[in-house]
Parts: structure tokens; C-alpha cells; sequence
């Protein structure tokens, strides 16, 4: 039956990639993407585990008349390796051990392949305004890795600048002048009451953008010591969010800085709020130097206060950290005309543990380029970045079309 | 500075009343250079061929509209694929910068600093791309002995940076053709160092477009790096009406 079902799949891909080749043969419908590569490999315990990514994104995009966008992306994901990781095999023997035997094998992440629709919408702009409808990227705040006023998306800590999935929703963008706009946006729900509604207002003042933002979302922690039968899987928690934040970027003394702030107000759970304040600079020899410093009220100030709930809702993208205070710091320099190296160190200051992370991006050709790190944690079982968590690497070959 | 590779442009009006060219300074020259690159707006497509010092190349293409002397900027990338609808948006010439990252649909407010980076890794910085900059306003100029250069019969002026100037080059060293005010060849020095010669950027294949003397290719030789930046215009109009809501964050995005 499985078997079967991946067969008929694979023939809508087909039929889908026909579909799209056809369309770009007969009308004037650009079409782009890229096909990736990557292999991950970290060394749990006694044992190296290695996963294989294959993922290849087919662009469309079209712009019917001066007025009218149609844009969407198509993508197709393979898993190879060890394709289910246990989070407990990650996580210290005072937070396992107050896992039930029955549940253990319930905290597995797994990596099972997918093909789907990542964003397709339709953008109409009138003079007053514009209108994007469908399933599109929402990118919110300043933040480099992490980014308070983003209910939408959470970062990957150790490649911030991945792209994120897009989100079913209608926005309308309304400029105000030349240098503010407003934006109201709705993703809807299967009801009005869990719909996403997001109000923003985006304005400059002399070399500051600003914006702030108001967001009501339903928000779904869920409880994973107590397991739900009739969901088969962990308890739901479902509860209203509602977010005001503010953010910024700037420059300041020839530095440039930025700033976000978030403050939550939670229907069941306790408030919290996020803030985070960032620098970058470029030196005259191209070193590029940034720090961020997040805080999450979410996240603990001791880590032997760490639950299994704080764990299991960050791998899960319920809660942006475990650890209450953070700081990235990056290096970055063009070593060569090909090749950019740089190193990032994320710190866990409420929990002295830190994460390094040496990095290397090489263009191959033209369209071809490949990017590989390390991952290095440094810190004691049950922290954040706990040397238990698993030491390792990751290679992507990515090459566009 | 800056405005001489934008769009390498130039509004020449050949003043009849420039005096005779042995009585010239090297600040009237300066300015004959400055008023040749005043354009109001224009609009480009360019192809940007990178060659590394191990001789590989990356070709970029992107249009570029430019508005108000240089004063806003927007670059947006049509080739490779890799960088297809990124775009740059750069006013107050070119000192506030924002990038679009398309697949992300971000964008990034980047700091002054940020225009001493490689315009995607090439040896043109997003300061030598960006903003009308004027020599006249940047720099104090002298005129030294006049030269042939590149087959033209050139005056040659020094600009030493004023010491309020915030630039990335601390000296310039401009042969400039006497028959028409173009600068054919601009030698860059090190920021700290004056004597110190970091790119050399030399224009060629120069024609009058819509009146307008324009260098359809420009090479930037980065001599630390032993790489080069082969620039050539694919397709430019001068006077084209643009207007200044092209200039904003919304379009940036589209």
C-alpha cells in the first residue's frame, strides 16, 4: 500500500514537472530552482550517525502584466541514512530518566521523505497598494538568527539564513509616502477565532527603519510527558497568543545595529517576551564582524531547571530557546576570491555552554557552490550546548538552474 | 568618485567656455568631470565577468536604474540563477543600503560600512557602485603634468581626500582625455597608505550615447588581489523617466 502510494506520487511529480516544463515552453514563465546535496554526521554517545538530504526546489515565476506576479516553488526531499533520531539519546540522564519506558520511543524525530507545494501566490499591486494571496514567506524583524516579532518561522541557529517555509495567508501591503508602509495580514484558520492576524507599520526616521507590529495567533505547545490517544501523539495545548513588538536597524558610530522586542501575552501559560539587540561591521580588509544578544523569558536561567517540555518544544519549534540568555557572535572573511570562511560561536550565557562553528562557503562554478561546517558544543551534560548533544558536520553542494 | 563607474556616464556638454586647457586647474578640470557625469536618471543593463587570480570566471548580469545624479540606486540580478531578483536598493548615495534576498523574501538594512564589501566578490565595492559622489566634494585636486594615456592625449590630476571625507581611498590619481573630460584611467591608493595603489580602473570603448560620451567597458584591476572586474554595458538609456516610487521598499521586493 505504501509502495503504491509512493508510486502515484512520483507520477504527480511527473506530471507536475511536465506540467511545469510545458508551461514554460509556451509561455513566458521563468523557471529556476536548484538541486542541493547535503550529508550530516554527529558523533551520539558511542555511535557516528549520518543522515543524506537530497532536495531540489523548482521555481516558477511569471509577471503576467506590470501588476500582476504569480510566483511559486515546487519542492522534493529525500532521506537516506539514519532517518529517525531519538531526542532523548541527545539529552542528560537526569531528563531521561524521568521519561516512562512505555513513551521513550515516542520523543523520535523523523526525517521521511516529502514533496510539496512551499510557497504559490498571486500578487496584484494597485497603485494604493499591493496584494499578495497564497502560500508565501512571511519575514518579520531585524534579528539575524533570531527574530522576537516572528511568530512565523524560528531560524536554524547554526545557518540563520536558510530559508523558511511559506505560510497560507493574504496580505495587503499599503505604502504610506515613499518610506512607510502599513501591513495587514491574515492566515487563516479553521476558525475567524485561530486565524493569524498580523498588523504592521513600517516607517524611517533619518537612518533607522522602525516598524511595530501586533499579532494574534493560536499557539500549540504541547505537553510531551502526556500522550493523547485519540490524537496519537502528545498532548495538545492550544491557547491564544497575542504579540506587540517593535523593531529596528540602523547605524550608530558607523556601526550598524538593530534591535527587536516582543512581548507575549498568553492565554493559558506564562507571558513572556523576547528581546534582541545586534552590531555588524565591515572592516577595511573585508572582515565582517557581528554579535547578537537574545533573551527569551521562555528559557531557564539554570539549566537544572530544564524539562523535558523545554527541550521536546524547542526541537519542535514551539519556543525559540531553552536557555534564557544568548549570544552569537560571527566571523567572516573572503580567505580567497572563491572561498568565504567564517567562524559563529553561539553562547549560552545563562548556562556557560557555547557551540563553535567554523564554516567554509566555495564556489565551485558558476552555479555550483558548497558549504560545510562544523559543529563543536562545549559545555557540560544538561546544558544547552552540552558536549553530549553530539559533535559534528555538515556538507551541502547546491547547484542552481 | 563613485558616480564614474555607475553607469559610467557622462553628460558632456563640451562647454565652449572652458578656458584654454594651459590654463586650467585641477579643480576646473575636477569639475568639467564632475558636470560630464551629472546625469538625472538612467537606466542600464549590465554584464559583470569576474576573473579570479586562478583565472576562473563568474558572470553576473543586472539592470540598474539610477535616479537624482546618482543619488538613488536599484540593482537587481538577472543572472546566475543562484542570484536571480536579488536586488540593492542604495540612496542618499549609496549611504543607506537595503538588500532582498528573493527566497527568503527579506530585507536586510546594511550599514554604511557594509559599501566597503565586494559587490559580489567582485573587485568593484557596493561604495564604487552606488551614489553620484562628487570629486569636487570629496577630494582636494592637483593638477600634474599632462600624459598620454591609452592612446589619448590626457591631463593628469591628483585628488588627495579631504580630512573630513569618510572614503575608502585616500588618493586618486585620474588621466583624464583632454578632448572631452573623460577620465579613461582612475588609479584607487589604499585608505591608510597614499601611496599605495590598490585597483586600477580603465575605460574603454567609449561612445556617444543619446549625447552622451558612456565607456561601454570598464576593467577594475584589484592588484592586491591579482584579480579583475570586466564590466561592459549591454544596454543604456540616459533621460529615461523613472519614477521616485521605483526607489522605495516595495519595489525593491517586486
Amino acid at each position: 500500500m505504501k509502495k503504491r502510494a509512493l508510486i502515484v506520487l512520483n507520477f504527480a511529480f511527473v506530471l507536475l514537472f511536465m506540467f511545469v516544463a510545458s508551461i514554460h515552453a509556451y509561455s513566458k514563465v521563468d523557471l529556476f530552482g536548484y538541486y542541493e546535496s547535503q550529508v550530516m554526521g554527529a558523533k551520539v554517545k558511542d555511535s557516528f550517525y549520518q543522515l543524506y538530504a537530497n532536495k531540489l526546489r523548482v521555481d516558477l515565476k511569471s509577471d503576467f502584466s506590470s501588476n500582476v506576479t504569480f510566483a511559486a516553488n515546487f519542492d522534493y526531499i529525500t532521506y537516506h541514512g539514519k532517518k529517525q533520531w531519538n531526542i532523548l539519546d541527545f539529552l542528560s540522564s537526569e531528563i531521561t530518566s524521568q521519561v516512562p519506558d512505555a513513551l521513550k520511543p515516542l520523543y523520535v524525530i523523523p526525517f521521511s521523505n516529502r514533496h510539496f507545494l512551499d510557497n504559490a501566490y498571486l500578487r496584484l499591486s494597485f497603485k494604493p497598494f499591493d496584494l499578495t494571496l497564497g502560500k508565501q514567506q512571511i519575514s518579520l524583524g531585524t534579528g539575524y538568527v533570531w527574530n522576537p516579532v516572528d511568530v512565523f518561522n524560528i531560524k536554524d541557529i547554526l545557518d540563520p539564513t536558510y530559508e523558511q517555509p511559506g505560510h497560507n495567508a493574504m496580505r495587503m501591503d499599503v505604502p504610506i509616502g515613499l518610506a512607510s508602509t502599513a501591513t495587514a495580514l491574515y492566515a487563516p484558520g479553521e476558525e475567524w477565532k485561530n486565524s493569524s492576524k498580523m498588523l504592521l507599520f513600517k516607517t524611517r526616521v533619518s537612518r533607522f527603519d522602525l516598524s511595530v507590529i501586533g499579532i494574534e495567533k493560536t499557539w500549540r505547545f504541547h505537553d510531551y510527558t502526556v500522550f493523547d490517544p485519540a490524537q496519537m501523539s502528545f498532548l495538545e495545548l492550544p491557547e491564544k497568543r497575542r504579540l506587540l513588538g517593535a523593531s529596528t536597524a540602523g547605524q550608530l558610530l558607523g556601526l550598524g545595529v538593530w534591535a527587536e522586542f516582543a512581548y507575549n501575552w498568553m492565554d493559558q501559560t506564562d507571558d513572556f517576551y523576547e528581546l534582541v539587540v545586534g552590531t555588524d561591521y565591515t572592516f577595511d580588509f573585508q572582515t565582517y564582524f557581528l554579535v547578537e544578544y537574545y533573551r527569551n523569558t521562555l528559557g531557564k536561567k539554570d539549566y537544572r531547571d530544564y524539562t523535558i517540555n523545554d527541550w521536546m518544544r524547542n526541537f519542535a519549534q514551539e519556543q525559540k530557546a531553552v536557555s534564557r540568555d544568548q549570544v552569537y557572535a560571527l566571523v567572516q572573511h573572503p580567505a580567497t576570491d572563491l572561498m568565504t570562511v567564517s567562524l559563529s560561536s553561539i553562547i549560552s550565557i545563562s548556562d556557560h555552554s557555547m557551540a563553535l562553528v567554523p564554516t567554509v562557503m566555495y564556489s565551485f562554478s558558476q552555479n555550483v557552490d558548497i558549504f560545510a561546517y562544523l559543529n563543536l558544543n562545549v559545555g557540560k551534560e544538561g546544558t544547552y550546548f552540552a558536549n553530549t548533544m553530539g559533535n559534528g558536520g555538515f556538507v551541502r553542494v547546491r547547484v542552481y538552474f | 568618485m563613485r558616480k564614474h563607474i555607475i553607469l559610467i556616464v557622462a553628460a558632456v556638454v563640451m562647454t565652449a567656455s572652458v578656458a584654454s586647457s594651459q590654463d586650467l586647474t585641477g579643480e576646473d578640470i575636477i569639475h568639467e568631470v564632475d558636470d560630464l557625469m551629472t546625469i538625472q536618471t538612467a537606466y542600464a543593463k549590465m554584464k559583470m565577468t569576474i576573473e579570479t587570480s586562478s583565472g576562473q570566471k563568474r558572470t553576473f548580469v543586472y539592470e540598474s536604474w539610477t535616479k537624482d545624479e546618482g543619488e538613488k540606486n536599484l540593482i537587481r540580478y538577472l543572472e546566475p540563477s543562484r542570484v536571480k531578483d536579488q536586488a540593492i536598493l542604495m540612496l542618499n548615495n549609496a549611504n543607506d543600503i537595503w538588500m532582498f534576498f528573493p527566497r527568503t523574501q527579506r530585507v536586510r538594512k546594511l550599514a554604511t560600512h557594509a559599501k566597503k564589501q565586494k559587490m559580489q566578490g567582485s573587485d568593484f565595492s557596493y561604495e564604487d557602485m552606488g551614489g553620484s559622489g562628487e570629486f569636487e566634494e570629496d577630494f582636494v585636486a592637483q593638477r600634474l603634468e599632462d600624459e598620454e594615456k591609452n592612446g589619448h592625449d590626457c591631463y593628469k590630476v591628483e585628488l588627495v581626500r579631504k580630512p573630513e571625507g569618510d572614503l575608502s581611498y585616500s588618493r586618486l590619481l585620474l588621466w583624464v582625455i583632454k578632448e572631452n573630460f573623460y577620465p579613461v584611467v582612475i588609479e584607487y591608493y589604499d585608505e591608510d597608505d597614499p601611496t599605495y595603489l590598490q585597483k586600477t580602473l580603465t575605460q574603454s570603448n567609449i561612445e556617444v550615447i543619446d549625447g552622451i560620451p558612456t565607456a561601454k567597458k570598464m576593467l577594475m584591476q584589484n592588484l592586491n588581489d591579482q584579480t579583475q572586474t570586466v564590466m561592459e554595458i549591454v544596454e543604456i538609456e540616459y533621460d529615461v523617466e523613472l519614477d521616485d516610487r521605483m526607489f522605495t521598499e516595495r519595489n525593491l521586493k517586486k
